[in-house]
């Protein structure tokens, strides 16, 4: 899906919880949060968390230079099951 | 000495290919971007179709007039809790208005998408809906998409 939206000439960027996953299937840039899956943009009714994920990720957007690079975000979530 | 004694052998396991890379450069600065969401999540709104648990190519489009607590999520492929208190979690929409009103981006984009990832016909995903939701996205003038996934 990613690459789809990118060959169409936009430019994206992937919030992902298993960066091996996003790395097998080709993502041209990727951040990676420390999250479970469910919760790739932080834990659920933290704002401040979401909001300094979308942020850094939008950074990163623009930061990654290098297809396929993907970089860790300093946040973490464990989600108590 | 060649280390080749037969041409061409391939592994008779199927084995995952990472294709090859696709990359368009950012032009527009964070603040002058119109930013939207894309998610394999299983995000969709409420009254909208759910999605077949067992595996779903299709995708459902999600307006900005749809509020944060009319979206829900269908998806087989991952525990669903927290994204069940909280659509933030997978979609941060509420988030992403938030960013525009302050100024970071220019706009929260008009439509985003969701599917369901983690399974389905890979075949239809590549070459009809992920090239459809890619197409909405142009022509709604988007300049960035966040996606979550994976």
């Amino acid at each position: 899906m990613q690459r789809a939206i990118e060959e169409a000439g936009i430019p994206t960027i992937i919030i992902a919880a298993l960066p091996p996953v996003v790395r097998q299937s080709g993502t041209p840039r990727a951040v990676a949060p420390l999250v479970p899956m469910g919760a790739n943009a932080g834990e659920p009714n933290n704002k401040e968390m979401q909001t300094a994920i979308v942020k850094a990720t939008l950074e990163q957007l623009v930061e990654i230079q290098t297809p396929g690079k993907i970089v860790p975000l300093p946040f973490e979530y464990v989600a108590k099951v | 000495m060649s280390l080749t004694t037969i041409k061409g052998l391939q592994s008779e396991i199927f084995v995952p290919i990472t294709p090859p890379s696709v990359w368009t450069p950012v032009t527009k600065d964070i603040k002058d971007m119109t930013v939207a969401l894309a998610t394999a999540a299983g995000v969709h709104h409420k009254e909208d179709t759910r999605f077949n648990l067992a595996g779903d190519f299709t995708w459902r489009k999600i307006t900005n007039d749809m509020k944060s607590d009319e979206l829900m999520v269908s998806h087989g492929g991952y525990d669903n809790g927290d994204v069940n208190k909280d659509i933030n979690c997978m979609f941060p929409i509420d988030r992403i208005h938030e960013l525009a009103k302050e100024g970071v981006i220019k706009a929260c984009a008009p439509v985003h998408a969701g599917f369901m990832g983690g399974g389905g016909n890979q075949e239809k995903f590549k070459n009809e809906t992920g090239p459809a939701i890619a197409q909405m996205f142009k022509e709604e003038g988007v300049d960035a998409v966040i996606l979550t996934a994976g």
